[in-house]
Parts: structure tokens; sequence; C-alpha cells
């Protein structure tokens, strides 16, 4: 190394410093603790595209509307957020306008954010400027159609739907209980997914004075149960316990169900990041608010699943929906439909299969399903899709079975329906057929004498 | 030759207690999947993917008489033994993708296991063709063109090592070894899942009433003196 060159390196070591010194007040904690909340807020769910870097953007949600393309919030001052101030990303967060001035569009759950603190913006923004790698990625523009691409007629229904105020604890609540509900109505934004919308497409409640606030809704026709946990009844978040709801957030499983649907990256991006103490603060909090009679319309037992299961056990009369649950589905979920607890969900009681829509239900038979890796259940237990081996008609018999099985109480799934979700299934299926399935390929003689498949054999 | 009795019998017994199933099945109306009823390609629309048109008429007779029709359940040809075996030898195991295959190679004791460069392939490659030759030589005819009584025969001395491939100027492979694999070939291709392209339409687990691949019969260990009702269902979903 010449002297220049060592001037050069000397010159860039004081830049540093200097640049360190500068951010001594946000300090690693600060950038740790935004971190920690950026994952409350599953921030990278939405900005980060499938096989993207985190949070460059680019994943397409789709809306009723049209699909909205996330931003890239990385610090990249060109294509990212490099250049906001903390009062521009404040209010992003807040209030869905863009440093611009424009509105965002409400995919991105300012709503909710709303309520978030002053010190946790500050700590989101400071994390998101120095704990962030800046990525230089302009994700493709959103483009709807009119009206919808008319970003200013956003500011009507904000006016009329949005605009919370940020969170208040209440004084008739434990410190435990208002911790829950300022992550479950801020940074958690439950929810955008659990609670009801409206004809606007706006959430029925923003928080708990609102009784269809969490009340369950049907999200891309796949249930979002009702989250509302106190009270009586034989299904749901009713009969979870606090201890219940903790395990479920932290390892996407518990002894009565197992984690599917959009509910599985959620537990794996953001819930099982998240303390014991934060966990059990939203379980209290939910268990708080009493279940509503539309969210509780469970079935009561009827004795019903005894039959059932009498009926599995001597294997005898069976209708083809019997048979068929018998092939293929009770060496893990059992004849009692109960499953095991962590390992197989239980079916009987099970809310996919007792939701009003089956889709999810369908869309599980015929695609399988992975649970989530988290830090205290890292193994991703997997459930083999069926669509390779079961035709509409045995998926539409197997899933009327399981929803009408037991002690659920589901209608009746129709050939028509499990079609519908055939074609639409995700590639990204978790098991397909065995290769060497016989699919009749080798009873059609080939066209030749074949000699060119099997070059070692005439030597 | 006690055990062979022993297993006629247990065979008879397992074919009085199968017939059963088909009288309860037809009784209780269930519907059996349509796969059931289809019938597979016949064995002589099948193109071999492996073996040449001579070796295939060798298999085809050799398993014929290892596992022949006239018994109490489907015969080798009916269960699709050969396209088993072909397919086998067309992938990993015919190639011995994932076995060790370098000397040294020692004569000895049967505990070392087989002691020669072949892999499967090879070993009914050059096991048909010295066979085949040996045939030939002995009855004027190829073997499949013997009878079944003379075929029987050709299998037993394989068997016992009466027909002396080293004395063929074959340096390694002994015709008992030849033997026993197409033996156990066979035996895997007639319980093998049906996915594999034998054991066509579980007819063989019909015959020792095996349930298949559902893989749960928790709710059977205490329902004491009853028939379990069932036939076996494949990894494809085939219902029997």
């Amino acid at each position: 190394m010449n002297r220049k060159e060592m001037m050069a390196v000397l010159a860039g070591i004081g830049t540093l410093m200097m640049a360190t010194t500068s951010s001594a007040a946000d300090n690693d904690e600060t950038i740790e603790r935004g971190a920690y909340l950026a994952r409350a807020g599953d921030c990278v769910a939405c900005h980060t595209a499938p096989d993207g870097e985190d949070f460059a953007g680019g994943l397409g949600i789709e809306s009723p509307f049209g699909t909205i393309y996330s931003t890239n919030i990385t610090p990249d001052k060109k294509t990212g957020i490099g250049d906001w101030s903390e009062e521009e990303f404040a209010a992003a967060l807040r209030d869905g306008k863009r440093a611009d001035g424009a509105n965002l569009y409400p995919a991105m759950p300012y709503p909710s954010y709303a309520r978030v603190s002053d010190e946790d913006i500050h700590a989101l923004y400071v994390y998101f400027m120095k704990g962030v790698e800046p990525v230089q990625h302009q994700p493709e523009e959103t483009s709807l159609s009119f009206p919808f691409n008319q970003r200013w007629g956003i500011s009507a229904w904000n006016w009329l739907f949005a605009g919370g105020e940020v969170f208040e604890p209440k004084a008739d609540r434990s410190e435990q209980i208002n911790r829950g509900a300022y992550l479950v109505e801020g940074l958690g934004h439950c929810g955008s997914c659990h609670t009801p919308r409206g004809i606007f497409q706006q959430e029925k409640a923003l928080d708990d004075s609102g009784d269809d606030y969490l009340s369950g809704a049907d999200l891309n026709d796949w249930l979002a149960p009702s989250l509302r946990g106190k009270g009586d009844g034989p299904h749901g978040m009713v009969t979870w316990s606090e201890d219940d709801i903790v395990e479920y957030l932290a390892t996407g499983r518990n002894e009565r169900n197992v984690v599917s649907g959009e509910m599985t990256d959620v537990i794996e991006n953001s819930t099982s990041h998240m303390s014991e103490e934060d966990l059990r603060a939203i379980a209290v909090y939910l268990k708080s608010l009493p279940a509503n009679e539309s969210s509780n319309a469970d079935v009561a037992q009827t004795g019903e699943e005894d039959n059932t299961r009498a009926h599995l056990d001597a294997a005898k009369d069976l209708s083809s929906a019997e048979r068929l649950y018998l092939d293929n589905c009770s060496a893990c979920h059992f004849n009692d439909g109960m499953g095991a607890p962590r390992v197989f969900p239980a079916l009987d009681g099970n809310s996919l299969a007792n939701a009003d829509n089956p889709t999810g239900l369908i869309h599980t038979i015929l695609a399988g399903a992975e649970m989530p890796s988290t830090e205290k259940m890292p193994s991703k237990l997997v459930m083999p899709g069926f669509a390779w081996r079961l035709s509409d008609e045995e998926v539409a018999d197997l899933a009327t079975f399981v929803r009408q099985g037991w002690s659920n109480q589901g209608g009746k799934v129709t050939a028509d329906e499990v079609s519908r979700v055939r074609d639409e299934l995700h590639e990204r299926s978790f098991s397909t057929a065995p290769a060497s399935v016989i699919d009749g390929e080798e009873f059609k003689k080939r066209s030749g004498d074949g000699n060119g498949t099997r070059p070692e054999h005439n030597q | 030759m006690s055990s062979r009795i022993q297993n006629r019998q247990r065979r008879d017994f397992i074919r009085g207690s199968l017939t059963m199933i088909p009288a309860i099945t037809l009784g209780s109306g269930v519907t059996l999947t349509a796969q059931a009823a289809e019938q597979a390609p016949a064995l002589s629309d099948y193109s071999p993917l492996f073996f040449n048109d001579d070796e295939w008429a060798f298999i085809l007779a050799a398993c014929d008489r290892l596992i022949p029709s006239q018994g109490n359940g489907p015969g080798a040809l009916e269960a699709h033994v050969p396209v088993f075996i072909d397919r086998q030898l067309d992938g990993d195991y015919g190639h011995a993708t994932d076995w060790y295959m370098e000397g040294p190679f020692v004569a000895g004791s049967p505990d070392l296991g087989f002691q020669y460069p072949y892999t499967p392939r090879e070993v009914y490659q050059r096991g048909i063709a010295l066979t085949q030759r040996w045939c030939q030589q002995t009855h004027g005819a190829s073997f499949d063109a013997l009878d079944a009584q003379t075929r029987d025969q050709v299998l037993s001395d394989l068997e016992k090592g009466n027909i002396d491939f080293a004395a063929m100027d074959e340096e390694w492979l002994p015709a008992a070894d030849f033997f026993s694999g197409l033996l156990q070939n066979t035996h895997e291709g007639y319980f093998a899942d049906p996915i594999y392209g034998g054991n066509r339409h579980m007819g063989p687990w019909k015959m020792v009433g095996f349930p298949g691949a559902r893989g749960s019969f928790r709710d059977w260990v205490d329902q004491h003196d009853v028939e379990y009702p069932l036939g076996p269902v494949s990894l494809s979903g085939e219902r029997g």
C-alpha cells in the first residue's frame, strides 16, 4: 500500500467514526427495539416480494379494486425511504400519507398503526434508517383502474374510517391488558384480517369499543376466525386458555389446533419473534373480549361425535366418504377426529372445517399444509396434498364428511366447488404425485426400436 | 419342505377367510373406486424400458414358473411382476447407483455378500444370456420355448448351481446368485405397492389379506374376534 492509498483509508475511517459519533443517541438498543417492533408489525410480510430482498417491496396484494404493490421501505435514497424525515415516516404509518403528500392505499394498515406511540414510531424510524441495509430496487407501480387510481379520493375514506388516535391505556384495565390491546390494535393489526369489513372495505371496528372487533371474517375465501375469547362454548377461542394462545402464537401449534393458511406466515415472520411477556399480554387481552352471538354460532355437543367414531371403528356399511376418510385421513387424524396435539390438528370442532366457506378445507385437502418453523418448534411438519390421489368427487365427498362428522355442522361440498379450488391451486403444493405413479406412459408402444433409450445394452 | 406345506396351508386359510370380503362389500353397497374396476393395460402391451425382446421373453417365461397362475392367488404374470423388475432395473437399483461397487472382490464366505463388479442390470443381462446359451446347447431351444416342466428343471438347476456359468467362461457370476436375485425380485414385484408396476390391482395383497397403505389400525387393537372387513388400499389410492 502506498502513501496515497493509506491516506484514503485513514480518511475513510475518520468519516466512519464521525458517522458513528453523530448517531450515538440512536444507539444499538433503539435499533434493536425498532427491529422487534417491525416484527410485531410484520412489515416484512407485505414489503418483501417472493424471493426478493427483505423490505425492498414489490409484493402484489390482491384487493377488490386490483393489485396493489408494496413499496421499498429500505433506506435507499432513490427507490426507498432514505430521504424521509421522521415526521414523514410517522405520517405514512399513522395517516397513510406518502412523503410527497399523496395518499397510500389502505392495504397499508395505517388505521391500525395510528395507535402506535411516538416512542415506538421513533424506534421504528431509527431501525429502518440505520438497522436495515439500503436496497436499490424500484417495485412495480400500483395502477388501479378509475376511480380507484384517484388517490385523493382516499381522503374521504380516511376521514370516514381512519384517523384514530394514538393508543391511550384505559384506567379500568390492568397494565397487562392495556399492553395486549396496544399490540393487537396497533402494530399487530390483527383486525385487518379478523374483523369483518363493511361495504367500503373498512374494518367495522378498529378497537374493542365495537362488538364486531375481531369477531371473525372471510379472508380471500379462507376463514379468519373470531379472536374474542371470553365466554362459553364448545369450540373456538372461548375454549382456548391463555397458555393455548401464547403457545399458538409462539409456535403455530397447541393442544387444540395447528395453524394453517395466511396465519402460518404471520407466526413465522412475526409473533414467534415476540417476547413471552408480550404474547401473554395479547392472550389476556383476547380472553377479555366477550365472544358475541355471531362469533359463537358454534355447535353444541350432539353425541354425534361418538356415532361417527363407532361407525369408523366398525368399518362396516361404510359410505364412500367414510371409506375415503379411513384410507386417506384416519392414520393421522384418527377415527375420533381428535388428531394429536401439536402434530395433527383435531378435525372435530375445527374452525376451518366448520367455516361457512369450505374453500380453506378443500384447499388443505388438495394442496396439503406446512407448519411454520419457529425457534421453539423448528420442525416444519407437513400434511401431504391429495390433489394427485383424489378426484373432485372424492374430495367433495370427503370434505362433506369432515364438515358433518363428529360434532361438526358445516355444509355440503360439491365437486364443482372442488374443481374451482383445484383450478386456482398455487403451484407451491406441499406434495405431488410420486414420479413412479403409473401413468400408462410405458404401456404406450414407443415408435422406433427403442434402442436409443438404452445405449449401454447393446455393447 | 415343511415350510412350503405350512405356506400352502396358510394360503388356503387366508384365501378361505378372504372370500368373505366380496360378500360383505356387496352386501353393504359400498362402491369400490372406479380405479379398481379399470383394467390395467395388458402385459403384452408393455414395452420394456430395459430388457430387449429376447431377455423379456426369458423374464416372462421364468416369472411364470416362479409364481404360476394355477396357484391360489394371481400368478406373477397376472400381477405384472415383469413390469416391476424391468422398471427397477431401469432405475437406481438396476444401476446400483448408491452401492459400493469397487473391489477388491474376494471369493469365500457367503457372509461377504456378492463379490463381483456387476450391477443388477449386468447380472440379469449376463445371467439370461448364459442360461439361454445353456438351454440351446442342452435342449436345442431357448428357455422360453421349453415346456413348463423343463423350465422348472432349468430354474432348479440354476438355483443349485448345477448349471456351471464358470465353465461357460463367466469369470464372476455364479448361476445360483443370478437365480436368487431373480427370485427375490419376483417376490418383491408380487408384493410391493402397485405404484412400482407389479402387484396389479393388489391381487397378491388380497390373497394374503394385507390391508395395504392404510397405515392405521389402532382402532383394531381392542376389537377381539372381529373380522377386519376392509380390502386393501394402495399408495395411489386404489381400493380393492
